[in-house]
């Protein structure tokens, strides 16, 4: 049957046309000849009969030819077609006597394309895979457009290359772009193809045989069978284009070329050796991981045991390492720890354990939880010890003038090392202002005397009443190697007032008491001018010879330690400051001050001080203000004088106690011509002892051994495995030495430097610091 | 009086003024003391804590206590420690049980300021706000009204020219026996430079470490030699390695010049033992996080390495001053600066100043305008980096770089010059990660490309830092990442080639998004410069400022 596409010169519709092919079929028939007039999708949708059916088409056709055509349809076209031939191909097979345009089988799931010519842009583009069906087929004898088999899911396209429209480039620009399926058979030369989604290769013998033998019904169908034997002439004319699995793009998806291959093979050789910077790094080139050891480490913990001094011992002008006593103790050692202490003090049992104001336990880390270390009465355990040994006799001869705490200080220092010393003293005993001026209450008599006695089995070679002279000095100076001045300071310091004259110097009241031949100050107002420590034993002293009130006046608030004032204040004394001394008017008893209030005053007694008397000095020791100028080891302008104690500074007699040890030591090195080493005076921060470790507790009845526990050992390692024990890594480890001492040591392979074991120290003694290495 | 250190707590900081408090899970703890090792600034440290209970037994009260000592993690109050948040602890922590987390309410910068020192700092500006560029809309899609094209399928060529490109009717070209030929009378042709229009901006051999360096130019060389993306990056101040500068790679490096001159001999020095131009001379007068300051390269700093291709001695202090000395006004100093650069390669080579964003902006504009030699004109916007400055220079000072960059094209387009001198826009481009997105949005307000910076310190070599202040530790040299550090314990944690993988996988994606937003708009072979019309932003006020549309 024959439907015309244009009746009387009048075209018929694209719809009127297909209702006439469609109404042709339902109504039996199987061979139709379509006249066509540029009718859109001539063919296509004849849904199966189970009988072939059979359309040939003349004359200009619409676009579309056969889209949504269906197996069982075969379509021949007697020229050629327009623009998206076989659209959505279903199965149909269609024929083209002539060129395809743009678009050919776009979209095509099933069924043959059969051109006899070439294939516009964009042909064979997005043909599907359906499993359900056999794969569609496209011939193109000739060559392709542009954009040829764009996102090709499936199906077979071949492309022959007869002849070809463009003879260097069969497929046109850029085929196969996001081409995923399907295959690509062509036969010469091509210009590109998209590399990132297929790959170009050899035909297989299978695909041979399926191209020679599919090549055959299509050659025949298009009138070409005279080109088989040149088509199938050889498998290596043809090539195919095929998609590269999703697994294969994964692979080829991350770098071209891995970075590090483009290091060794483009970059160090057009940069050289080692990379741009290369001539400039010393250290190794690999990479670290951010936690290391070893060298690479950040910072590295040291084990500073000893390095740094606890506050007690910091704070205490002897230096004594009440740290270390209380370490002793806890090893069991009681004994040794209390003859530790005579290694820095004659008296410990007198000054610690009596008039020191103990600003070792000022400072105590301990006293920040709870309360001080009972360093004073650990002082005092230190009464009855003998004299410690001394060491052999050195035949150096030193001179101590003076005989108060300082130069017996330091005479007991020299003497431990074995020095030969001479002691002169002007007065009839041993002690200086601890014998004559500290209230016996404060220091009974008893106490001292045994200390004293411990210093006189010192063996130190004691001239008592022996004023020292120019003269004798002189002497001194010649037979001896060093002479040390610690002559203290005697004379009162007064102030020039109206009625000073009938003012008593407090060191002079003082020494009366002491020497048993005390004023009278019975029913008495007693003033004192100075609030200082000397000012508040005088006002308790004065107490104690019944003096009705006692007033202590200063310039300034006063200086003296809390304890001497509470001790001043309990037994009545006022403190008023600040008063200036106006005069004083003995026939009234009355003293005034400048602010112009008064007091009544029966006696009035300074104690603002005293001054050294150095009257025998030669010229080479040189003098600043009255005062002997020393450094902190008592060295004088003099090299073989040496001073100490009051005649160089006023201070308190663990000052005097400090310098005199002190001094020793400088003397003792240059005696015996070595470099002294300083003594370490850093002291350990607070914020480095973990107090929290200890538990709060306050301890009421003294035992030394309760007190030792209690000491935090600041600064020094109480062995107590915390380090060890922490350390994840197990860097730390205890060495015990061959003098019976231990160390703790770190494994610097295994340590990372994180710090743990200085974080959680109860001592204080691990420490971390940067880990300087030579790479930088 | 009590002694001070008595009275603990007094004067001592909260953990509540800290920008960043540490959140340590007890229970999940081993002390390995992995995050105590690798905090960069101590703000951590281990400590001891004790725990007292008091518990009663039995059914009359009978207390007795338990003490237990335990150890752990401590974040320190000393505002020179502060932890800045970086998070190395939790980096680095193989329990999840430490993390710094961010204190909104804290009252940092009040303190910040211990002996009269005020705040410094590098890294970014803390503004967490979307920047001007992070708001706008690409709203021009193709809709069957243009022809669309498709970013996959399609071919583009994403490029865009670094130099003065001279007018239609000025080109250097005449018809000779019908066919075009390039005319040999002209004198001058000014260079020009085809280069992907997103840059590696200035960050100098000193402010980065050697590894970050050489990752980056090594990701430079590769993309250009493996992927064929003509990407440039400027050396930054402070000279290029002579190694670098005498390969052929030399031609992917803008050398920077700044007020400091650094490295600078040893470039003219090694300028006959050049094998390629470089890419271009930026003159730098400003840097948008500090406006108006200079730099300084800490003693502490320059090692040998810094020493030698600065061309200075080891452990000196090293300033930029603010400006350029010899510069009198912009007449005078911008000419004899292109000048002078010019001729060092034989006028081969394009030249341009790159200033900080300002007000004044389109006065500099109009200077280059209608000088020959100049080549473009960079701006760099508020919201750059930087390796060290002044808090308040970064936080306050600056112009945002929309408005300037905006600015100065429609300035361009009133002169009808708007082809013939680039724009290059920095400061914040990817500030949120949008990197593509910023890049495109400058471009069709008016940028012929922009440059990138702390970008490419996030994304290839996980910079820590963000806009809460986070880690920014540039200037002390401790940068945890390695990237800002001399230390080689510090940046020898950064592998230069995965710093270099990571370049080339920014630069293919952001390559891939930018056909993503053209493809759509129907670009593909130019950029769409100028292309307002494709922009919206939903803030009325923006719309109007910038001329784009507004949308909602």
């Amino acid at each position: 049957m024959i439907i015309h596409g244009n009746i009387k010169g009048k075209r018929v519709s694209s719809r009127e046309l297909e209702e006439r092919v469609q109404k042709a079929v339902r109504d039996g028939e199987r061979t139709l000849s379509i006249r066509a007039d540029g009718q859109h999708g001539i063919g296509g949708r004849i849904w199966p009969t189970g009988q072939k059916v059979r359309i040939s088409v003349e004359g200009p056709v619409g676009q579309r030819l056969g889209s949504m055509g269906m197996a069982g349809t075969e379509i021949v076209l007697k020229g050629g077609a327009s623009d998206d031939a076989g659209w959505i191909n279903c199965g149909a097979r269609i024929t083209v006597l002539g060129d395809v345009t743009n678009g050919a089988h776009n979209a095509g799931a099933q069924g043959i394309l059969y051109v006899q010519g070439g294939g516009g842009a964009r042909c064979d583009t997005m043909t599907k895979a359906n499993p359900r069906f056999e794969p569609l087929q496209s011939w193109y004898f000739r060559d392709v457009g542009d954009s040829f088999a764009e996102f090709k899911a499936g199906g077979i396209a071949v492309v022959c290359g007869v002849n070809p429209r463009n003879s260097g480039n069969i497929l046109g620009y850029r085929p196969c772009v996001g081409m995923v399926g399907g295959t690509v058979y062509f036969r010469g030369p091509i210009q590109g193809y998209s590399q990132s989604d297929v790959k170009c290769v050899d035909l297989t013998p299978q695909d041979w045989d399926w191209l020679c033998e599919n090549i055959k019904p299509y050659l025949k169908a298009i009138d070409r069978m005279a080109y088989l034997a040149e088509l199938t002439r050889s498998i290596r004319d043809w090539k195919k284009l095929i998609a590269y699995t999703p697994a294969e793009k994964k692979e080829r998806k991350g770098m071209k070329m891995p970075t590090t291959e483009f290091r060794a093979q483009v970059w160090e050789p057009a940069v050289g050796k080692g990379g741009i910077f290369g001539e400039y790094l010393d250290h190794d080139q690999t990479i670290l991981p951010y936690i290391t050891t070893g060298e690479n480490r950040r910072f590295r913990p040291v084990w500073n045991n000893h390095q740094y001094l606890p506050p007690c011992a910091y704070a205490c002008p002897s230096r004594i390492p009440s740290h270390r006593r209380a370490s002793l103790i806890r090893e069991g050692k009681l004994q040794e720890a209390l003859e530790l202490v005579l290694q820095y003090s004659p008296f410990p049992a007198s000054v610690c354990g009596r008039i020191c104001p103990n600003l070792c336990m000022d400072a105590c880390t301990r006293g920040r939880l709870d309360k001080p270390l009972d360093i004073k009465n650990l002082g005092a355990l230190s009464l009855d010890l003998p004299a410690p040994g001394k060491a052999g006799s050195t035949g150096n001869k030193v001179a101590v003038i003076g005989a108060g705490p300082g130069g017996l200080s330091a005479a007991w220092q020299l003497a431990l090392k074995g020095h030969s010393v001479s002691l002169y003293e002007a007065s009839d005993r041993l002690g200086g202002k601890i014998e004559w001026c500290v209230p016996r209450e404060r220091l009974p008599q008893k106490i001292l005397k045994k200390e004293i006695s411990r210093f006189e089995e010192m063996g130190v070679s004691v001239h008592l009443k022996t004023k020292i002279t120019r003269k004798i000095f002189n002497e001194l100076y010649k037979s001896h190697n060093i002479v040390i001045v610690a002559c203290g300071a005697q004379e009162a310091r007064t102030i020039q007032f109206q009625g000073s004259d009938h003012v008593v110097p407090g060191i002079e009241f003082l020494k009366q008491v002491n020497y048993g031949k005390p004023m009278d100050l019975a029913g008495k107002k007693v003033v004192v001018i100075g609030a200082g420590n000397a000012g508040m034993d005088i006002a308790c002293q004065s107490y104690d010879l019944g003096a009705e009130s006692v007033t202590a006046v200063d310039i300034q608030p006063p200086a003296s330690f809390s304890k001497e004032q509470e001790m001043a204040k309990a037994k009545g004394t006022r403190i008023l400051y600040p008063k200036v001394t106006e005069k004083y008017d003995p026939k009234k008893k009355k003293i005034h001050f400048k602010d112009g209030t008064s007091l009544n005053a029966d006696v009035v007694i300074i104690s603002i001080g005293e001054t050294p008397v150095l009257d025998f000095l030669p010229p080479s020791v040189h003098t600043e203000r009255g005062f002997i100028q020393v450094n902190e080891y008592g060295q004088t302008s003099d090299v073989k004088v040496f001073a100490v104690g009051d005649a160089t500074r006023p201070g308190l007699v663990t000052h005097a106690i400090g310098q005199g040890r002190l001094t020793a030591d400088a003397v003792h090195a240059q005696m015996m011509s070595f470099d002294l080493i300083p003594e370490i005076k850093q002291v350990i921060p607070y914020e480095r002892i973990r107090t929290v470790y200890y538990e709060r507790s306050l301890v009421d009845e003294f035992a030394p051994q309760k007190e030792a526990d209690r000491c935090m050992s600041c600064g020094s390692c109480r062995d107590c495995h915390m380090c060890e024990t922490t350390c994840y890594y197990g860097a730390i480890s205890r060495k015990a030495m061959e003098d019976g001492g231990f160390e703790y040591v770190v494994d610097p392979k295994l340590c990372v430097g994180c710090g743990f074991c200085a974080g959680i120290c109860p001592c204080g003694v691990w420490e971390m610091t940067e880990n300087l290495s030579s790479t930088r | 009086m009590e002694p001070a250190e008595r009275l603990d707590q007094n004067h001592e900081f909260s953990l509540r003024e800290f920008p960043y408090i540490i959140r340590w899970r007890e229970d999940r703890c081993t002390r390995c003391g992995r995050c105590t090792a690798v905090c960069p600034v101590n703000a951590i440290e281990p400590s001891v804590f004790a725990q007292r209970l008091v518990q009663s037994e039995g059914s009359t009260p009978l207390p007795s206590t338990v003490r237990k000592i335990m150890h752990g993690i401590r974040q320190v109050t000393d505002m020179e420690r502060y932890c800045t948040g970086c998070g190395s602890c939790s980096l680095v922590c193989p329990t999840v049980a430490i993390e710094p987390e961010y204190n909104p309410r804290h009252k940092f910068l009040f303190y910040k300021n211990k002996g009269g020192v005020p705040y410094t700092r590098g890294g970014r500006r803390n503004d967490p706000s979307p920047s001007t560029v992070d708001q706008m809309k690409f709203t021009r899609i193709s809709m069957l009204t243009d022809p669309a094209l498709d970013a996959g399928r399609h071919e583009f060529h994403i490029r865009t020219l670094l130099g003065r490109i001279l007018p239609p009717e000025k080109l250097p070209l005449e018809v000779k026996d019908g066919l075009l030929a390039v005319r040999e009378d002209i004198g001058f042709i000014p260079p020009v430079r085809e280069i992907y229009p997103i840059r590696i901006g200035s960050m100098s051999v000193g402010a980065l470490s050697p590894h970050m360096w050489e990752g980056l130019a090594m990701g430079v060389a590769y993309l250009n030699e493996v992927e064929g993306l003509p990407v440039v990056m400027c050396t930054g101040e402070g000279g290029i390695p002579p190694r670098l500068l005498t390969s052929r790679f030399a031609k992917y490096f803008i050398l920077q010049i700044a007020s400091g001159y650094f490295g600078w001999d040893e470039i003219i020095h090694a300028i006959p033992r050049m094998v390629e131009d470089p890419a271009a001379i930026e003159i730098k007068y400003g840097q948008g996080a500090k406006p108006g300051d200079g730099g300084l390269l800490m003693a502490y700093k320059v090692l040998k390495l810094i020493a030698k291709i600065r061309g200075v001695p080891e452990y000196v202090d090293l300033a930029s001053p603010p400006t350029h000395q010899t510069q009198y006004s912009i007449e005078e100093a911008v000419a004899k600066m292109i000048q002078s650069m010019s001729m060092a390669w034989g006028f081969r080579v394009p030249v341009y100043p790159k200033i900080s964003g300002t007000k004044t902006a389109r006065a500099v504009l109009n200077n280059l305008a209608r000088n020959p030699y100049a080549a473009a004109l960079c701006i760099d916007g508020e919201d750059g980096g930087t390796g060290a400055a002044y808090n308040v220079s970064m936080d306050k000072m600056g112009h945002p770089i929309a408005s300037n960059i905006r600015d100065c094209y429609l300035d361009l387009v009133k002169q009808g010059k708007q082809n013939e001198l680039p724009l290059i826009a920095a400061g914040g481009m990817g500030k949120t990660g949008s990197l593509a997105a910023n890049a495109a949005a400058m471009i069709m307000l008016g940028a012929s490309a922009v440059d990138i910076g702390k970008y490419i310190m996030q994304s290839a070599a996980q910079c820590f830092g963000d806009e809460y202040n986070r880690c920014n530790l540039c200037n002390t040299g401790r940068c945890p990442r390695g990237i800002t550090t001399q230390d080689p314990k510090l940046y020898r944690r950064l592998d230069p080639d995965k710093v270099a993988e990571r370049v080339v996988d920014v630069f293919k994606s952001a390559d891939m998004e930018l056909k993503k937003i053209f493809a759509p708009m129907g670009r593909s072979t130019q950029l769409p410069i100028g292309m307002s019309d494709g922009l919206g932003v939903a803030d009325k006020e923006i719309a109007e400022r910038l001329k784009i549309s507004y949308v909602c």
